[in-house]
């Protein structure tokens, strides 16, 4: 199976901001739009990862 | 707040209208292609995943799981995210094989017509109730705002409008194979619609409905029990089995996989949707919260699913009303229109061309465009009459479940087209059968006949859903294993797997030659449609006709089937091309193709990495090694097959390597096909100085072989034979020189011989008839010795001549070195030569350049100048003209003598320099003449050529170019007009 390491970085990296960010998303006492500023982060480093990968796939 | 049937009525009619302008100027290249080829483009219309389902549904699902309610778009989302490992591998499989559907796909994979054609029907059971569910919403939607009007009679006008732009748009012109770019504008347009709809109904909901985001939060703080409920966790398991639907969504949905394989220009756009497409639907998604809340605070009666649409109504805004009711309408006729078009091109190639298929008399590109096109109508209203038919109008949610829950059971056969060649079409086909079968007995008879056995079974919908899905893989796994797969399903599960390499039969094609093609072809196809498609073939491999290489031939073969893998589907144009384009002989599986190898390394190399890219590197080492290698290296394979041909290969016999690899021995053109051939089929390892006449010239080659024994490993056979060829004949041609110059210093030495001995008798006879001139009164007796004196006189000067040769090449240090101006040494010859004044009138012509000196002899150069112009006057007709220059060429001095007389045959041009060598008349001349200046100008560190003056037929003159290194100082020099003597 071949995965690129970017591709690798951005599972890594959306795993363990998951585990970061899981108990500050469902604080009853946040604000409701924490899950969509994690997302934007995911987002925000996938268009990193994918700006340098390769198209010769 | 209702408004008016008219109001709606023009406004979804005029909204259409746009979408086939849209569409329409952007077929007729109104809109710049810049824009239209956008990646951007690309991205926003696979926004078509948001149909009413995200757009209406999403507020009930907000209300009932939370959070949860983001799952379909995390599950997408994530697809995207990861696409090199789904998504990019596959539209790299999908572009290659024109495969237009996830039917085409699996039924490509697993060699199956059988396989597509299951796929299809589920597809069709599966999707129908996702058509009727847009039908329904826009219905119900416009019901919502004019309660008196008849929901039918709109849900017809819209079946209507829909069913003619997918006519128009989505069958282009007839082949269905190319690019609906009208289509996917249109399709982009709708989701910019959508999600613009959906960001000002966010924005108003909490501007509107709360006062801005201050008074929501404030808001929020008084609901605690709705606080609670959207942090709450689901029941465990349901979050994570609604995103993996819709992670399989991506791909096992006609509408998407149309979309992201079918309609991509740039797999670069994929890049960027990969990250694109999640940030549109966290857009889409976030106004969804504020929209529901608002709604739960004004108290509003309508379903909770409809809120976008009924806000603007409870708050009194027409325009928000009317915004929303068109977000819906774009998102449900984005999605009818797509989902159409791919499962008109599936039920097309699996369900209707394997029962029935076109006449070779027919015109089978209208033929299969009318099909479609009827397709199209028949399943859009299908579509309506799931939705008119049944009494209790279902409910979104359930007929959404439903509907993506089928296309689930296809992750199995994906992930393992991917990542396990082992799995086989009896794996795929019961696996889907067992999973499909209980989506249907569980879910989708339930919703259908209101029969629940979930009451019986005691299990919850995400546990069926598990269910289907381990019962799938499991029977899948096992029966690939246990049963056999067969050759040539092997062989496609190697194209499709990515961690294997491309295997290519080496085998010969009974068709020769592009015609052998289009005239096999005709018999199944006709010969307009044959002829049509070897030529679209041919130019996507950028071959020409007069191609007949069999590796060009099995990659046109290749492509001929995956074309009309794109107009008739895989099944049928492999049965197709395998019946009427056969290989001469069974295909030895496991045969390979080193190029083939190499190619597909390369393109992978990126990701490569650890020793897997170590072993990469030392591929290249070596490869780089053979290529750059200074011998010749020509290595065949079987029958003949050359595999590879290096750079020296290349300048030897000046044919690039992309016209040999591939070909046979016997196509690579005379004389190296012969040389090769008889090399290798002979006894001897080695062969020495081998002459070959290229052109004009002979070479001397020099050639020796290996021959590489078959490899212990079973998969790559690679027997056969490498070749060196050792080019000589540089090493030859001096050897020559060097025979020659010996030649020439023996005669040297004997002509010094002669000279001595002939010299002294000779001195005497010239004193001996001397004395009797002057001593005698006999006037007859004084002439013969006048007579005696001018023969000696003449043998003197050839024996001066023989001397001036012997002594002119052997010893360098006796030439003074001083600086010479070379413009008065041809003056100084001219002078010399003009003394004999019985000789014929020529005008001399001297353009020399001012200053230009080299360095060397005078007395040597003069004697050159002499000799040549003496040459030149010889072989010039009276009161022509001879021109005498002197330039400086690139930091050489560049001295020439050009004259206007007979020129010298091509013939005797390699001897004129040999010693002894005449053309004049015997007693005229020594033939030591051009020797001798040829000696001195090596001597001088010099160069001589002789080329024809001019092109003229008669007389065309000679021009002698002597090439000097030049003196420093000369650099300066000014140049001067002609002139004339």
């Amino acid at each position: 199976m071949y995965i690129t390491r970017t591709t690798l970085l951005l599972l890594l990296f959306s795993y363990l901001l998951f585990l970061l960010s899981v108990d500050w998303m469902s604080q009853p006492d946040g604000a409701w739009y924490r899950p969509f500023i994690v997302g934007l982060l995911v987002i925000g480093v996938a268009a990193f990862c994918h700006r340098e990968q390769s198209d010769d796939l | 707040m209702t408004f008016d049937l008219s109001t709606l009525f023009i406004l979804g009619v005029a909204y259409l209208v746009m979408l086939f302008g849209i569409a329409f100027a952007t077929e007729k290249g109104w809109i710049p292609q810049r824009i239209t080829r956008h990646p951007i483009v690309y991205v926003l219309s696979l926004g078509v995943f948001a149909s009413v389902w995200s757009y209406y549904a999403a507020t009930g699902n907000a209300f009932r799981d939370g959070f949860g309610y983001l799952a379909p778009f995390i599950g997408i989302s994530l697809a995207f995210l990861f696409s090199p490992v789904m998504l990019r591998p596959l539209l790299d499989i999908t572009k290659s094989y024109q495969l237009s559907s996830l039917a085409d796909l699996l039924a490509f994979r697993y060699r199956s017509p059988l396989a597509g054609t299951l796929t299809t029907i589920v597809m069709l059971i599966g999707v129908t109730p996702l058509l009727s569910l847009q039908i329904q919403a826009v219905a119900n939607s416009v019901a919502i705002l004019t309660p008196e009007a008849s929901q039918t009679t709109l849900a017809i006008v819209f079946c209507v409008l829909i069913t003619l732009f997918a006519i128009f748009f989505g069958t282009g012109r007839g082949a269905g194979r190319e690019k609906h770019e009208g289509l996917v504008m249109a399709i982009a347009f709708e989701s910019v619609v959508k999600l613009l709809a959906m960001l000002t109904i966010g924005w108003f909901a909490v501007y509107e409905g709360f006062g801005g985001f201050a008074e929501l939060d404030a808001w929020l703080q008084t609901q605690p029990e709705l606080l609670a409920g959207i942090k709450e966790p689901d029941a465990p398991g349901s979050f994570h089995v609604t995103a993996i639907l819709f992670f399989t969504a991506a791909v096992a949905t006609p509408h998407m996989f149309y979309m992201i394989f079918n309609e991509n220009n740039d797999p670069k756009a994929l890049t960027l949707a990969s990250w694109a497409l999640p940030l549109y639907f966290l857009l889409l998604s976030l106004p969804v919260f504020p929209v529901l809340w608002a709604g739960l605070k004004i108290g509003s009666s309508t379903p909770l699913e409809y809120y976008p649409v009924t806000l603007g109504i409870d708050h009194g805004s027409e325009i928000i009303t009317l915004i929303g009711f068109l977000g819906g309408l774009s998102a449900a006729s984005g999605l009818i229109i797509v989902i159409t078009l791919a499962l008109s091109n599936m039920c097309l190639n699996h369900l209707i061309l394997p029962i029935y298929q076109p006449t070779a008399r027919n015109d089978i590109y209208r033929w299969l465009l009318w099909k479609r096109r009827t397709l199209i109508a028949a399943l859009i209203w299908i579509g309506f009459l799931f939705y008119y038919i049944p009494d209790d109008k279902l409910s979104v949610r359930a007929i959404g479940n439903v509907s993506y829950i089928a296309s689930l059971q296809f992750l199995p056969s994906i992930v393992a087209l991917l990542y396990w060649p082992r799995g086989n079409r009896n794996g795929f086909v019961a696996g889907l059968l067992i999973g499909v079968a209980i989506w249907f007995l569980f879910l989708m008879l339930p919703v259908a006949t209101g029969t629940n056995l979930l009451a019986f079974s005691g299990i919850n919908t995400r546990e069926i859903i598990a269910l289907s899905l381990v019962c799938n893989i499991a029977l899948f796994i096992v029966v690939s294993l246990w049963t056999r797969t067969s050759a040539e399903e092997r062989a496609s599960a190697d194209i499709c797997a990515l961690d294997t390499i491309r295997r290519r039969n080496r085998t010969g094609l009974i068709a020769k030659s592009p015609d052998d093609f289009i005239a096999k072809l005709a018999k199944p196809l006709g010969e307009r449609t044959a002829t049509r498609e070897v030529l679209q073939a041919m130019r996507d491999l950028k071959i020409d006709k007069q191609e007949k290489r069999p590796h060009a031939m099995r990659l046109l073969r290749g492509r001929l089937e995956a074309n009309l893998s794109g107009l008739l589907g895989p099944s049928i144009s492999h049965d197709l091309i395998d019946r009427f384009l056969p290989y001469t002989i069974e295909s030895e599986h496991g045969s390979t193709d080193v190029d083939v190898i190499e190619s597909r390394i390369e393109a992978y190399r990126s990701n490569l990495s650890g020793m897997a890219e170590d072993l990469d590197n030392l591929r290249r080492y070596h490869r780089q090694v053979l290529l750059e290698l200074p011998l010749g290296v020509c290595s065949l394979g079987e029958q003949n097959q050359i595999v590879m041909w290096n750079q020296t290969m290349e300048k030897l016999t000046g044919t690039p390597a992309q016209e040999v690899l591939g070909s046979q021995l016997n196509e690579i053109g005379e004389p190296w096909s012969s040389l090769i051939h008889d090399f290798t089929v002979g006894d001897t390892a080695h062969a020495h100085k081998r002459v070959v006449q290229v052109k004009n010239s002979r070479r001397f080659i020099s050639l020796h072989k290996a021959i590489i024994e078959k490899s212990a490993t079973h998969k790559i056979k690679q027997d056969g034979v490498v070749i060196l060829l050792e080019d000589l004949t540089e090493t030859e041609l001096l050897e020559e020189e060097l025979t020659h110059s010996e030649r020439l210093a023996s005669i040297g030495r004997l002509a010094a011989g002669v000279a001595h001995e002939i010299g002294n008798p000779i001195t005497g006879i010239a004193c001996l008839a001397q004395n009797i001139r002057d001593e005698t009164d006999n006037d007859e007796l004084r002439s013969m010795a006048r007579q005696i004196i001018e023969q000696t006189d003449r043998t003197s000067r050839i024996v001066q001549s023989l001397v001036n040769f012997a002594h002119s090449g052997s010893n360098k240090l006796d030439h003074t070195s001083e600086i010479v101006t070379v413009e008065e040494c041809i003056r100084e010859a001219i002078a010399l030569i003009s003394l004999d004044k019985k000789r014929k009138e020529i005008n001399y012509v001297i353009n020399c350049k001012h200053g230009l000196q080299i360095l060397g002899d005078s007395q040597r150069l003069l004697q050159i100048m002499v000799n040549l112009v003496n040459n030149a006057h010889d072989a010039s007709p009276a009161n022509s003209k001879i021109t005498l220059a002197s330039r400086l060429v690139s930091g050489s001095v560049q001295i020439s003598v050009t004259d206007e007389g007979t020129g010298i045959p091509e013939a005797i041009r390699d001897r004129i320099f040999d010693p002894f060598f005449t053309t004049k008349e015997p007693g005229e001349g020594t033939g030591l003449g051009l020797s001798l200046v040829y000696s001195i100008v090596e001597n001088l560190n010099g160069h001589i050529d002789i080329i024809s003056a001019s092109s003229r037929k008669e007389n065309p003159g000679t021009r002698v170019i002597l090439t000097f290194p030049c003196y420093d100082g000369s650099a300066n020099a000014t140049g001067t007009p002609p002139e004339s003597h």
